[in-house]
């Protein structure tokens, strides 16, 4: 029996759509346990995103309970909750900088003062491991692609080597190979001892450990 | 003309001074600009309130009391909070403490500062200096501080992506905020620096340019002019940091998530 790692209880959520309150989530539960991929599928627009970000603890108004690692949310600070579960946001932000500079960035707030930032053999490492072989750390952040960028903002999430990765379309931007690239890197994680709980609309992910679908505010196992 | 005073100008000296305001209303009207109204209305108010300060004030000198002068600088620092709200229509809730607190502890440090420690006025509340020079310094802290926020609040907006990235990240409030403050206060603080760096070149400041007509020589009414830059580079620096050092954190909710538009309307305080 594996270990449960995020642990999440009735669920409620809503959200603002054009002037009306809609229930995006309406008592969503999910248990996620240390060493799995689980995959979350469901249309566009059913909340997926409302979902993750009511697990990272950045979304207001939202009810229900939290665990991590059998620890209740309300016992553990919000920015620190949030260096442990780890949201990847769809939309990928770079600061202004380099590469380097870009991956270091969580190392520079204060939920990590006490922590030591990857040095640059490990920070190349991640890079290549991901396809990113021909982007020097040095490399000014403002001329990646697209979907370089989306995979150095992804490294800078998976280096601060937090529990639980909560990935937004990792996948989106990406060709089949750096998506395979970033699958495995996941994976690799997940072997690791962490959990991730990913949306991928792009393609079926055949390396997740479980399948949930949302729909209509509610979150329905899916067989694999 | 005596050296030691103005040429006073008579009430229909006064009134012929209108007719700038007929020249411009006939352009205006010539040209269509649909502006006739507003300058009618401007003019008549510039009349009035000023002819009314010049009232208050002429009794302010007078009475020369304390506790009048004080009264006068609380009910300028009010107006100066209600003006910089109404120019921040985006900014959120619950900022009239700060931007008064900003306002007062400015207009009162950098104010008595001025008069106590650089032109040693032998009586501290001495109406004809503490007035003007607080009211040169509310007025360009309240342009500073509104410039400031509006800016802050238009920014933290347009970087909502990179202030989830960085939430997401554990970044505190204060964090993800940084870059906007920090882009907020230089351009609060650039059209100072500008004005320090043309003034006696491009233009004459104007309370160099009233001594002057009073008959102060003009190597006096420089000094005073320097003081007055200084104070003023001052006020609107330290106005506008701490009035957003007091502010942004109300676009944030109590757990450190920022209120992006499309969650502003619910109710989130606390949540």
């Amino acid at each position: 029996m594996t270990q449960l790692l995020l642990s999440a209880r009735d669920i409620y959520a809503t959200r603002l759509v054009e002037g009306g309150r809609v229930d995006v989530l309406a008592g969503v539960s999910l248990d996620v346990a240390h060493g799995e991929v689980v995959e979350l599928s469901g249309p566009s627009g059913a909340g997926k995103t409302t979902l993750f970000l009511a697990l990272a603890r950045l979304l207001p108004g939202v009810t229900g309970s939290l665990s991590l690692d059998g620890e209740p949310a309300e016992a553990i600070a919000p920015q620190v909750w949030r260096s442990r579960v780890a949201l990847l946001p769809q939309r990928a932000t770079l600061v202004a900088g380099t590469v380097r500079e870009n991956i270091l960035l969580p190392y520079t707030l204060k939920a990590r003062a006490d922590c030591t930032p990857p040095g640059d053999a490990a920070q190349r490492a991640a890079l290549d491991a991901v396809g990113l072989d021909a982007v020097a750390l040095d490399r000014d952040a403002s001329r990646l692609s697209v979907g370089q960028a989306a995979r150095v903002a992804l490294l800078r999430v998976v280096l601060t080597s937090p529990q639980q990765l909560l990935l937004d379309e990792p996948d989106a931007s990406l060709d089949d190979v750096s998506a395979e690239q970033v699958a495995a890197m996941t994976a690799r994680f997940a072997a690791d001892g962490g959990a991730v709980l990913r949306v991928s609309h792009v393609r079926a992910n055949d390396k997740a450990d479980a399948c949930y679908r949302l729909a209509a505010g509610h979150l329905e196992r899916v067989s694999l | 003309m005596s050296a030691g005073g103005v040429i006073p100008i008579s009430w229909l000296q006064l009134a012929l001074a209108a007719g700038f305001m007929l020249v411009t209303g006939a352009l205006s009207v010539a040209l269509s600009l649909g502006l006739v109204k507003d300058l009618t209305v401007a003019t008549i108010r510039t009349y009035l309130q000023l002819t009314a300060l010049g009232l208050v004030l002429r009794w302010v000198f007078s009475a020369s009391l304390w506790w009048i002068v004080l009264g006068l600088l609380g009910l300028m620092t009010l107006t100066a909070t209600r003006l910089v709200l109404k120019r921040a229509p985006d900014a959120p809730s619950g900022l009239s403490l700060g931007v008064f607190l900003s306002l007062f502890v400015t207009g009162v440090v950098v104010t008595f500062t001025v008069t106590g420690v650089i032109v040693r006025v032998p009586v501290w509340y001495e109406p004809r200096y503490v007035v003007p020079i607080a009211g040169m310094v509310l007025g360009n802290s309240m342009t500073g501080i509104a410039l400031t926020l509006e800016r802050l609040f238009s920014d933290l907006d347009l970087r909502t992506d990179g202030i989830l990235a960085m939430s997401a990240l554990g970044a505190t409030p204060w964090e993800a905020a940084r870059p906007s403050v920090r882009t907020a206060l230089r351009a609060g603080l650039i059209p100072t620096i500008n004005s320090m760096a043309a003034v006696g070149i491009v233009f004459i400041p104007g309370m160099m340019t009233g001594q002057i007509l009073a008959g102060a020589d003009p190597v006096d009414a420089t000094k005073y002019q320097i003081v007055v830059m200084l104070m003023v580079s001052a006020a609107t620096a330290i106005g506008s940091i701490m009035a957003v050092m007091l502010s942004y954190r109300h676009r944030f909710t109590d757990e450190g998530v920022f209120l992006e538009r499309g969650l502003r309307d619910t109710d989130v305080s606390g949540a």
